[in-house]
């Protein structure tokens, strides 16, 4: 399996800022979910995929989980830095039902 | 009196089983429903303590599911084997009730419940409640489980979707890049998305180059690749080039698996592109090369076309004739005759060794040259040497002219003759003696030794024939790669000499087209003849 996936978090009081680098598949989206699960308190996740251009089915099913949870406390989920293609698919899978995008951390963080 | 009661608590309670119904189905996982069902129970039975047990298949091992403190192992042996809903009362232990509740999707459900607070047991209408509370419990399971494989459904749904759209993005993008890196990192990127694959390898081979690989993710083990048990592949040639593109590991959520016919066709679909785009490259560069020679040609065709006469002087007491016929690829053949003045005229055939631009860049310089020095009556062979130096210094190492001179002085018929590497030129005199005319030194710019060229005299005497001509004749090829030859060239040369020059050159030329039938012709054909009346 591929581990071409590193992330890097901040926390800014209640939101958590999670920056991703590499593939966003099973073993992305999974370290994803981790990240998620060790900041339970949060009220919401800015997730910066300025360096992920690649997803899979996979990983957005993973992305669905974050969703998920983060519905279950009325917390949101902010997508930023959208690569056109990884933007359109999601658009396609209906993620933006059920979260937000953002041009950068920086407004996502303001809105 | 006590059925009234027993139905009026039932009434009472109903509303708060639509409630818990409700909340189950909201349950985000599995988990989460069985801890809202205890707290449901909790709620019916004022009980402390509850634990929940989950095992997936009847045969498996029970794991907690919630519990508010660490439960004994041996606790599971409260659960009687069964295929159907078991519920145990039991009186003065440590667990109330055991219930084993078998699952929609064939799991299990094990619950323990520690005695009532008030430690009265379990009462008729606990157990009728109890009841109530595990199919209402069943019931949110089977919606959760309906509502789970919608969502499945769904998924499935937008990921074909975003299968062909993506599909069709990345046709229309792999055909726009003409760089041929990102074409591949491009391809292979799109190919690992839309298959789930966990990697994804490009290996370009030939046999005269060393193997080049591209690879998504970039920094892969490529042998991991090459040797995973999960693969998937597809090959194709072109150019004596071989793309195999080499797919690894379709993920899932419970780990990798083989690939599957629909995999197969997309990663085709994209390859198929990649070769189609390399073709249309490969096509458009060809085109372009090939524009570029014919305005090179076009180029050194009007230059040559400058530099030969548009047309001979008429010399008193002699005919003159010559022709030019160019090659497709443009040569570097050469003919003039200058006048000089007191009634001498320099007699010039030249060829350039090589085709296109330079060829004929560098007859324009030796025309240049020629008229320079010609001008100041200098001796040919000391012409000759510094037009060697010339030619050898403006030249590149593989360009060289061979060159004849002849100086003609039309009143006594004398001919000073340089031949700087060229055919032999032929003298028939009147009385059919051929004489052959090859002095002088190798070709102008082959070497630059400081030998000098050396000269050579001659008389023209009246009928007497001067041939001069360049390779293009006696090397024309037939069909069968039979060259003319210079014995037919020389044959012909002495069959034909009652033909006035004119009707001479048109006839060889005849000949040596017949003689080449439909086989193009490679070189130029440059001939000139004076006889002396």
């Amino acid at each position: 399996m591929s581990t071409d996936f590193n992330l890097t978090t901040e926390l800014h009081d209640k939101t958590l800022v999670i920056k991703t680098e590499g593939y966003i598949n099973n073993a992305g989206g999974e370290k994803i979910v981790r990240e998620l699960e060790k900041h339970a308190d949060v009220t919401k996740l800015i997730l910066n995929l300025e360096n992920s251009r690649v997803v899979n089915s996979i990983g957005i099913s993973h992305l669905i989980e974050v969703i998920e949870k983060l519905n279950q406390t009325n917390s949101k989920l902010v997508f930023t830095n959208l690569d056109p293609t990884i933007e359109k698919t999601f658009s396609i899978m209906g993620l933006f039902q059920f979260a937000d995008k953002a041009d950068t951390v920086e407004s996502a963080l303001k809105g | 009196m006590e059925n009234n009661n027993l139905v009026e608590k039932l009434s009472l309670q109903a509303e708060s089983f639509q409630e818990g119904f409700e909340i189950l189905c909201k349950s985000f996982s599995f988990d989460e429903m069985v801890k809202n069902f205890l707290h449901l129970m909790r709620g019916n039975f004022i009980i402390s303590e509850i634990i929940a047990y989950h095992k997936k298949q009847l045969d498996s091992e029970w794991k907690v599911i919630a519990s508010k403190r660490n439960p004994e192992s041996t606790d599971i042996s409260y659960f009687k084997e069964s295929k159907s809903v078991s519920i145990q009362y039991f009186k003065e232990d440590k667990y109330d009730v055991s219930i084993l509740l078998p699952l929609a999707d064939q799991s299990y459900l094990g619950i323990l419940i520690g005695p009532k607070m008030d430690r009265g047991g379990f009462t008729d209408l606990d157990k009728i409640t109890l009841q109530i509370l595990l199919q209402i419990f069943d019931s949110a399971h089977k919606s959760f489980l309906n509502q789970k494989k919608e969502k499945g459904l769904i998924f499935e749904l937008n990921e074909k979707v975003v299968q062909l759209n993506n599909l069709i993005d990345t046709v229309i993008e792999v055909s726009r890049y003409d760089r041929r890196n990102v074409l591949f990192e491009l391809a292979l990127e799109r190919i690992a998305s839309l298959t789930n694959a966990s990697s994804a390898l490009l290996q370009i081979s030939s046999k005269t180059k060393s193997e080049q690989h591209f690879s998504f993710p970039l920094n892969i083990d490529v042998n991991n690749v090459l040797n995973s048990e999960f693969k998937l592949e597809s090959i194709f040639d072109y150019n004596n080039i071989s793309y195999h593109f080499t797919l690894a590991d379709k993920e899932t959520r419970n780990g990798v698996v083989h690939f599957n016919e629909l995999d197969r066709l997309l990663l085709g679909a994209i390859a198929r592109q990649i070769q189609t785009t390399i073709e249309n490259q490969y096509l458009h560069s060809q085109a372009i090369e090939k524009e570029k020679i014919e305005q090179e040609l076009s180029v050194a065709a009007s230059i040559q076309q400058r530099i030969l006469p548009d047309r001979l002087p008429n010399i008193e007491g002699y005919e003159l004739a010559g022709i030019n016929i160019p090659s497709r690829e443009v040569g570097g053949d050469y003919y003039d005759c200058i006048e000089l003045g007191n009634g001498k005229y320099a007699l010039i055939i030249a060829d350039v060794a090589g085709k296109g631009i330079g060829a004929a860049l560098l007859v324009s310089t030796l025309n240049a040259a020629l008229y320079s020095y010609l001008e100041f009556d200098i001796p040919l062979t000391k012409m000759s040497d510094k037009l060697n130096k010339l030619i050898y210094e403006s030249s590149p190492s593989d360009k060289f002219i061979t060159f004849f001179i002849a100086v003609l002085d039309s009143n006594s018929g004398e001919l000073d003759i340089v031949n700087a590497g060229h055919n032999p030129i032929f003298l028939l005199r009147k009385d059919g003696t051929l004489e052959k005319i090859d002095a002088g030194g190798v070709g102008l710019g082959m070497f630059d030794f400081g030998i000098s060229y050396t000269g050579q005299k001659s008389v023209m005497n009246s009928g007497d024939k001067l041939f001069l001509y360049t390779d293009g004749i006696p090397e024309a090829m037939n069909a069968n790669e039979e060259e003319y030859s210079d014995e037919r060239m020389i044959s012909f040369f002495q069959n034909h000499s009652q033909n006035s020059p004119q009707e001479f050159i048109s006839a060889l030329v005849k000949d040596v087209k017949e003689y080449a039938g439909a086989v193009p012709q490679s070189d130029d054909i440059t001939a000139l003849i004076l006889k002396k009346n």
